[in-house]
């Protein structure tokens, strides 16, 4: 009975600690999983298993959202892959506290993102190298 | 009629009578005590210091101590399975939401939006 317990505790331990790590290959990925994880297919399989787990979760959503919501997705997720932890959870925490900002304040900040954007993309059809303080990290 | 009884008496007239019990009993008697005695030095405490002791009362004795136990260890991991789940959904949710937002990665990586 105390043997048959213990495994039992030790079973649920193994599973708890398994039940995350489900990352999979490239070629073991469903057609919707590569549609919607398309330009990652260069550096999936060198992805940390973490990081995969958790973009093939974001991957889940990509069917319900709109055109111009997954070419930003398209665009954005090797840039996304690419950065350290450390600024992706960075970005998370400036995001939440976006989103804790009253509307007025929120659309101000997206506004003046949106013209820093234009110049930096006027610039570089120029050929002037953007300011530091635009360009990524 | 209550009569005082002497405790010298009572004894001696214990051991009397203990003289006269035949010998299958008294090996039976014998029997009993030794059984009794060895049962008493398994409850008896091992260690001798009082940690020792404390320690050895955390182990679990019957089967429903261990099934509280395990019970409470299976609650504990299924609740934080559950817990790992929802944290990771929450950070599965907001990976979207920068990944399609119309707000650039750039704005979310500098302060810029704190001023």
């Amino acid at each position: 009975m105390q043997s048959s317990l213990i495994g039992i505790v030790l079973l649920l331990c193994l599973i708890s600690t398994t039940a995350g790590a489900a990352a999979q290959s490239w070629r073991a990925l469903t057609p919707a999983q590569r549609e919607a994880l398309a330009p990652l297919v260069q550096q999936w399989d060198t992805l940390p298993e973490k990081q995969r787990d958790r973009l093939l979760a974001t991957a889940k959503h990509y069917p319900r959202m709109t055109p111009e919501q997954k070419q930003r997705y398209h665009e954005r997720l090797p840039t996304w892959s690419k950065l350290p932890p450390e600024q992706r959870e960075a970005a998370r925490k400036n995001y939440r506290a976006l989103e804790k900002m009253p509307p007025d304040k929120r659309e101000q900040v997206k506004q003046r993102a949106k013209q820093e954007q234009e110049i930096k993309d006027r610039q570089s059809a120029s050929g002037v190298t953007a300011t530091p303080s635009s360009s990524q990290q | 009629m209550i009569t005082e009884l002497d405790p010298n008496k009572i004894a001696q007239l214990l051991t009397q009578s203990t003289r006269q019990i035949d010998a299958a009993t008294l090996s039976a008697l014998a029997g009993a005590r030794r059984n009794a005695l060895t049962r008493q030095s398994v409850h008896s405490p091992v260690f001798a210091l009082t940690t020792g002791r404390w320690m050895l009362s955390l182990i679990p004795h019957s089967t429903q101590q261990w099934a509280a136990t395990g019970l409470l260890a299976a609650m504990l991991v299924i609740g934080s399975g559950y817990w790992q789940h929802a944290k990771e959904q929450q950070i599965s949710d907001l990976d979207v939401a920068i990944l399609t937002d119309e707000l650039p990665i750039e704005t979310l990586l500098s302060d810029s939006h704190r001023t």
